[in-house]
C-alpha cells in the first residue's frame, strides 16, 4: 500500500504544473487542458484523504468532480468555437475586450 | 373718555393702508392732489382725532388720579410655560392702555407735536416738485410712525413698548430713505436702522433678563413694589443696564448717536419728527419709565450705578454734540447736534433724578419727597421744553431751506447745471433773512433762546432744575462732579452754538444773491410755527401751574396748589432768589454762561447788521443792534482756533464715524473674508481633494483591468492564496 502522503505530494506537484501551465500558456486549448490537470490533482487529492482516513466519501467527491469536469470541458469547448467564430483566434494574449 | 383711549393708536394705523390704497388708485387724480394733498388730509384727520381724545384723556387724568394704571386690556395669547416635569406655568400676553403721569406727558408732546407737524408737512411736501405723485407715501409713513409712537407711549407693559418701539425704527428706515435714488439717503436709513438695531438687540435682552426676574412685563406686575422686594437687586440693576443701551441707541446717546446727523437726509417733516415728537423721546421715556424700580424702597442704595451711568452718558453727550455743533455749516445739522446734546441734558436729569430716588428715603421724608419730584419733574420739563422748542426750530429751518431752495429756482431756473452745487441748507448760502422771514425768524429766535436756556423762556426753567440738581448730587456722591461739571459746561456751549446758527442765518448781510430773493413762505408752514412759539413762550405760565414737579406718583399734587400767580411767583423767587447760597451762585454762574457768555461769543464773530433799507419786526431790532455792537466792538480773528486741530476734528464728528467704519471694515469685513476663505479652502477644498484623490485612485486601479484572462486568473490565485494563509494564520 502506498503511503497517502505520496498521492497527495504528487497531487500537489501535478496542481502547480497545472497552474503554471494556465499562466504562461497562450493557446486557450492548452490552457483548458491545464485546468483539466488541476481538477485532477485534486481529485487525487480527495483520493488521498480517503485512504487516509479510511472513508469513502472522498471517493464519492472524485466521481462527481470527473463528471463535472467533464461538462465543464463541453463547455469550455463550446466557448472556444464561439470566440473563434468571433475573433477568429483563440491565442489568448489577442483576446483583450475587457480592457479598459 | 378713556375707554376711547385704543382709537389714539388705532386711527393713525388705519388711516396708514388707506392712504397707501388711495394714493396707488388715484395717484395723479387732480382732486387727490390738490384737495386731499395726497393723502396729507387723511393724515391730519386722523391726528387730529387723535390728539382730541389724547387732550381729553389727559383733562380727565389731570382733574382725578381715579383712572391711573391699567384701563384697558385685551389678551393676544394664553399659553404656559413648561418649568420641568409635569409643572407649567400659564402666562398671557396682551395689549393694554396704561396711563400715569409720564404717559401723560409724552401723550401730549407726541400727539400735540404729531398734529402740528403733519400740518407744516402740508406746506412743505405738496409744493416741492421732487415729491409729486409719491407723497402719499410719505404721509402713509408718517402716520404709521405717530401711530407707533403714540402706541408706545400708550402701552401698558414693556413687551407692548418694545412691538411699538421696533414699528417706530422701522419707520425711521422708511422715512429716512424717503428719497431713495439718493445713495446718502439710503445709506443714513441703513445706518440709523442698524445702530439702532444695536440698542434694540440689548433692550431685548434686558427684557428676558426682566421676564425672567418678574415673569411677566405688565407695568402692574413689575411696578408692584411686592414684586421688587422679591427680586436681587444686581440682577435687576443688569436688566435695566441692558434695556439703557436700547436708550441710547433711540436717543442717540453716545456712543450709539452716530445715525442722527445723517437722519437729516430725510425730508424736514421727519427731521422734526424723529427729533421732536418722536424716536428720540422713546428712550427717555424709556429711562422715565424705570422710576418705579429706582424708587422701591427694597432696591435702597442698590443702583446708584445705574443711575450714575445713565447721568455720566448724558454729560458726556450734552458736551460733545455741543462742541460738533460749533463748527456745523448745515442748518438741519446743527439742529441735530443741539438735540443730542439737549437729550444729553435730559438723561443726565433723568440720571439725577433716579440716583435721588433711589439714595434717599423719600416714601417717609417730606422734605426729600419734594427734591425727588422736583429733579424727576425737571427732566420731564425738560423733554416736554425740548420737544415744542426742537419741532418749532426744525419746522423754522424747514421752512427756510424751502424758500432758500425755492429762490435758487427762481434765479437759476434755467440753468440746471449748478442744481447739485448748490446747497440749499448751508448757512453759508444764508444771511439776513430777518427782513425776509418774519415768522420763521421769531419762530428760530424764540426756539433758541429756549434751548439757550435764556430766562423766562422755555428751557430755562428745566435746564436750571436740571444743573441744581446734578450738583445737589454731586455734593452727595463725589462721582456725580463729571455730570455735573458736563452739562454746565454745556449751557455755555450751547448758548454758543444757538446763537451762531441764527445770526449766520437771520443777522448780517446776505452771503449771496439767493439769500437776497428769499420770500416769506405759506400759511401751512406758518400755522404750527405760530403755535408753537406761543407754546414756548407760555413756559412761564407751565412752570407756575406745577410742571417743574411733574409729579412721579399720584400722591403729588400736579398741579401747583397756590394757584396760578402765586405759583409763578414762587417760581420766580425760586429760579432766581434761591436762599441756599450754593445754588444761587449756582444759577448765575448758569445763567452767566448760557445766556450772556455764549451768545456773546457767538455774536462777536458772527451777523452783524442787515442790508441798508432792510425793515425788520421791531422785537428784531434789539437782537441785531445788539449783535451789530458786539460784533463791531468785539470782533476777533478765529482763523486761529477754527483752524486748530480741535476744529478739524469737531468738524469730522470727533472721528468716531471714522472709527465706526474702521472697526467695521477690520473687524466684520476681516472676518467675513477668513469666513469666505475657510469656505473655499477647507469646506469645499476637502470635497475637491476626495474627488481628486479618488479620481488618482481610480487611475491607477483602472490601469489593473488589461482585458486578458490570465492576469484575472493570477489575481484570482494570489487572492486565493491571501486568503488561505489568512485562514491558516488565524487557525
Amino acid at each position: 500500500m502506498i503511503d497517502p502522503a505520496w498521492v497527495s505530494g504528487l497531487s500537489a506537484i501535478l496542481f502547480i504544473i497545472g497552474l503554471i501551465g494556465v499562466f504562461t500558456r497562450k493557446n486557450a486549448i492548452i490552457v483548458l487542458m491545464c485546468i483539466e490537470l488541476m481538477l485532477n490533482a485534486a481529485n487525487m487529492q480527495f483520493a488521498a484523504a480517503a485512504i487516509h482516513h479510511g472513508d469513502a466519501t472522498g471517493w464519492v467527491y472524485a466521481l462527481f468532480a470527473i463528471a463535472i469536469a467533464a461538462s465543464e470541458v463541453a463547455i469550455g469547448l463550446a466557448i472556444f468555437l464561439a470566440v473563434y467564430g468571433k475573433h477568429e483566434t483563440i491565442t489568448l494574449d489577442d483576446i483583450n475586450v475587457l480592457s479598459n | 373718555m378713556a375707554e376711547y383711549a385704543p382709537l389714539i393708536i388705532l386711527l393713525p394705523m388705519l388711516a396708514m393702508p388707506v392712504i397707501l390704497f388711495l394714493g396707488k388708485v388715484f395717484n395723479t387724480n387732480p382732486t387727490w392732489k390738490n384737495t386731499l394733498k395726497e393723502g396729507g388730509i387723511i393724515a391730519l384727520v386722523a391726528m387730529g382725532a387723535a390728539l382730541f381724545i389724547s387732550l381729553a384723556i389727559i383733562k380727565d387724568y389731570l382733574g382725578s388720579f381715579s383712572n391711573n394704571g391699567d384701563i384697558f386690556s385685551l389678551t393676544w395669547l394664553n399659553t404656559a410655560i413648561w418649568e420641568g416635569g409635569a409643572s407649567t406655568t400659564p402666562v398671557s400676553f396682551g395689549f393694554g392702555i396704561y396711563i400715569d403721569h409720564i404717559t401723560v406727558m409724552l401723550l401730549f408732546v407726541a400727539a400735540f407735536l404729531c398734529f402740528l407737524i403733519n400740518i407744516f408737512a402740508i406746506g412743505y411736501m405738496n409744493t416741492d416738485a421732487i415729491n409729486d405723485n409719491r407723497n402719499h407715501r410719505f404721509y402713509a409713513e408718517f402716520v404709521l410712525f405717530c401711530a407707533a409712537m403714540l402706541g408706545m407711549v400708550l402701552s401698558d407693559s414693556f413687551l407692548g413698548l418694545f412691538i411699538f418701539w421696533e414699528i417706530m425704527g422701522l419707520c425711521s428706515y422708511l422715512l429716512i430713505g424717503f428719497y431713495y435714488e439718493r445713495p446718502s439717503a439710503a445709506s443714513a436709513a441703513k445706518k440709523a436702522f442698524m445702530t439702532t438695531r444695536i440698542g434694540d438687540v440689548f433692550l431685548m435682552i434686558g427684557l428676558i433678563m426682566l421676564w425672567d426676574l418678574f415673569g411677566s412685563l405688565d407695568y402692574s406686575i413689575v411696578f408692584d413694589p411686592a414684586n421688587i422686594a422679591l427680586v436681587n437687586p444686581g440682577s435687576l440693576q443688569m436688566a435695566l443696564g441692558m434695556m439703557f443701551i436700547g436708550a441710547i441707541g433711540k436717543s442717540a446717546q453716545f456712543p450709539l448717536h452716530v445715525w442722527l446727523p445723517d437722519a437729516m437726509e430725510g425730508p424736514t417733516p421727519v427731521s422734526a419728527l424723529i427729533h421732536a415728537a418722536t424716536m428720540v423721546n422713546a428712550g427717555l421715556y424709556l429711562v422715565a419709565r424705570m422710576f418705579p424700580f429706582f424708587g422701591a424702597e427694597s432696591m435702597s442704595g442698590e443702583l446708584i450705578d445705574l443711575a450714575f451711568i445713565i447721568a455720566s452718558i448724558g454729560g458726556i453727550t450734552a458736551v460733545m454734540a455741543a462742541g460738533i455743533a460749533f463748527v456745523q455749516d448745515d442748518l438741519k445739522k446743527v439742529l441735530a447736534y443741539s438735540t443730542m446734546s439737549q437729550l444729553g441734558y435730559v438723561f443726565t436729569g433723568l440720571g439725577v433724578a433716579l440716583w435721588l430716588a433711589n439714595s434717599l428715603d423719600w416714601h417717609h421724608d417730606p422734605a426729600a419727597h419734594t427734591i425727588v419730584i422736583v429733579a424727576f419733574g425737571a427732566a420731564l420739563f425738560h423733554l416736554f421744553n425740548h420737544a415744542m422748542a426742537k419741532g418749532m426750530l426744525f419746522m423754522a429751518s424747514g421752512s427756510v431751506i424751502h424758500e432758500v431752495h425755492h429762490a435758487h429756482h427762481h434765479l437759476h431756473h434755467d440753468d440746471h447745471a449748478d442744481d447739485d452745487e448748490f446747497d440749499a441748507q448751508s448757512m453759508e448760502n444764508m444771511g439776513g433773512l430777518a427782513s425776509k422771514m418774519p415768522i420763521t425768524a421769531t419762530a428760530m429766535l424764540v426756539g433758541s433762546a429756549s434751548i439757550m436756556g435764556l430766562p423766562l423762556i422755555g428751557g430755562f426753567w428745566s435746564k436750571e432744575g436740571i444743573i441744581a440738581n446734578a450738583w445737589r448730587v454731586a455734593l452727595e456722591d463725589p462721582r456725580f462732579f463729571f455730570p455735573a461739571a458736563c452739562v454746565l459746561l454745556g449751557a455755555g456751549m450751547t448758548g454758543f452754538y444757538m446763537t451762531r446758527m441764527w445770526v449766520k442765518t437771520f443777522a448780517g448781510k446776505p452771503s449771496n444773491e439767493v439769500a437776497a430773493h428769499v420770500g416769506p413762505t405759506n400759511s401751512w408752514i406758518k400755522t404750527p410755527l405760530f403755535i408753537l412759539t406761543f407754546v414756548t413762550l407760555s413756559s412761564v405760565l407751565l412752570a407756575g401751574m406745577g410742571f417743574t414737579h411733574w409729579a412721579p406718583d399720584s400722591e403729588y399734587s400736579f398741579l401747583s396748589d397756590k394757584g396760578l400767580v402765586d405759583g409763578i411767583i414762587y417760581e420766580l423767587g425760586h429760579a432766581f432768589a434761591n436762599h441756599d447760597a450754593f445754588f444761587f451762585v449756582l444759577t448765575y454762574i448758569a445763567i452767566a454762561l448760557g445766556a450772556i457768555l455764549g451768545p456773546f461769543m457767538a455774536m462777536s464773530l458772527f451777523g452783524g447788521k442787515l442790508e441798508e433799507g432792510e425793515d425788520c419786526k421791531p422785537w428784531f431790532k434789539p437782537v441785531i443792534s445788539l449783535n451789530n455792537w458786539v460784533y463791531n466792538k468785539y470782533h476777533w480773528d478765529n482763523t486761529g482756533i477754527a483752524t486748530s486741530g480741535l476744529a478739524i476734528a469737531l468738524q469730522n464728528r470727533l472721528y468716531i464715524d471714522k472709527y465706526y467704519d474702521l472697526a467695521m471694515v477690520k473687524i466684520v469685513a476681516g472676518f467675513s473674508n477668513k469666513a469666505a476663505e475657510a469656505d473655499t479652502k477647507i469646506i469645499d477644498g476637502a470635497v475637491k481633494q476626495i474627488e481628486d484623490k479618488s479620481q488618482k485612485i481610480s487611475t491607477i486601479v483602472r490601469s489593473l483591468t488589461t482585458g486578458s484572462a490570465r492576469d484575472y486568473i493570477l489575481w484570482v490565485a494570489i487572492g486565493t492564496l491571501l486568503i488561505f494563509f489568512f485562514i491558516w494564520g488565524v487557525a
